[in-house]
């Protein structure tokens, strides 16, 4: 953690920090990893989204002969099928950590229940499978992403 | 008296329960084998696509404005994290007026589509 200089104030350690994976330094921690990666992702989704409503009312706004000439660039390695190779990509691990987060934060599950605290004082959460899920969450985006790259990139 | 901050936060969590729903079939049907097509490109031809929006126009609509909602209830939150409150209002106001133009968009692309 920040020790603040002039301008930052101790454990304020300005806007870089937020996205910064390593900002805690705590062994152990993909939590934090995952926060980061959802909050990157969940940018880079609102900033894409404005990009995306653009782009699909092509047909309506310009016609479809604009369309097509877009879409005669969504085969092999294109502009077009990078874009919606990184876009799936963003989307698919933000979606899944987010049906985590839902599980954990809003319904409560996985996090086990509070006990008295007991040497080697490990936090139930940590016990329970909230940890599984997040790996699940790791292994099932990097298959989502791969198989979208297939069919993007080779269908 | 329900607290502000509990409506952001429930916000984002109810649209993001509908969006898991909505992205899920967003992404199927680009899917070729799903739509009875042999390549990705394929499931964008012009006459996919306006099937696409002229048959499920108005749940590409609810689509297109739970994500805004979703994505710019993000983003300002992140934002006003990051300033601090500083610029609060001018955040919230360029997220709200970010809004109604991508929602105004979406709406314009389902409403004014004419068949290829």
């Amino acid at each position: 953690m920040s020790e603040g200089t002039g301008k930052v104030l101790p454990n304020r350690p300005g806007w870089l920090a937020s996205v910064n994976p390593w900002v805690l330094r705590v062994v152990n921690n993909p939590e934090r990893l995952a926060f980061v990666l959802h909050r990157l992702t969940g940018l880079l989704m609102a900033l894409i989204i404005m990009a995306h409503i653009f782009v699909t009312g092509t047909p309506a706004r310009v016609g479809w002969e604009a369309w097509a000439e877009e879409i005669a660039k969504a085969q092999g390695i294109t502009v077009v099928t990078l874009y919606f190779f990184f876009f799936a990509g963003i989307a698919w691990y933000h979606g899944l950590n987010g049906i985590r987060l839902l599980l954990v934060e809003f319904f409560g599950t996985c996090i086990g229940k509070p006990e008295k605290p007991k040497p080697p004082y490990l936090a139930p959460s940590l016990k329970a499978c909230q940890r599984k899920l997040l790996y699940t969450v790791y292994i099932l985006w990097a298959i989502l992403w791969i198989l979208t790259g297939y069919i993007v990139f080779m269908g | 008296m329900v607290k502000k901050s509990t409506v952001q936060i429930w916000l984002q969590y109810v649209t993001a329960i509908l969006l898991i729903f909505l992205l899920t079939w967003h992404l199927l049907v680009r899917v070729p084998w799903l739509r009875g097509v042999e390549t990705f490109k394929d499931t964008l031809a012009s006459e996919k696509v306006y099937h696409e929006v002229s048959s499920y126009g108005i749940l590409l609509l609810i689509f297109a404005y739970v994500a805004l909602l979703h994505g710019f209830n993000g983003l300002r939150t992140i934002l006003l994290e990051w300033t601090s409150g500083k610029y609060n209002g001018l955040i919230t106001g360029t997220i709200i007026i970010l809004f109604i133009i991508f929602g105004a968009l979406a709406t314009y692309t389902v409403i004014g589509i004419t068949p290829p």
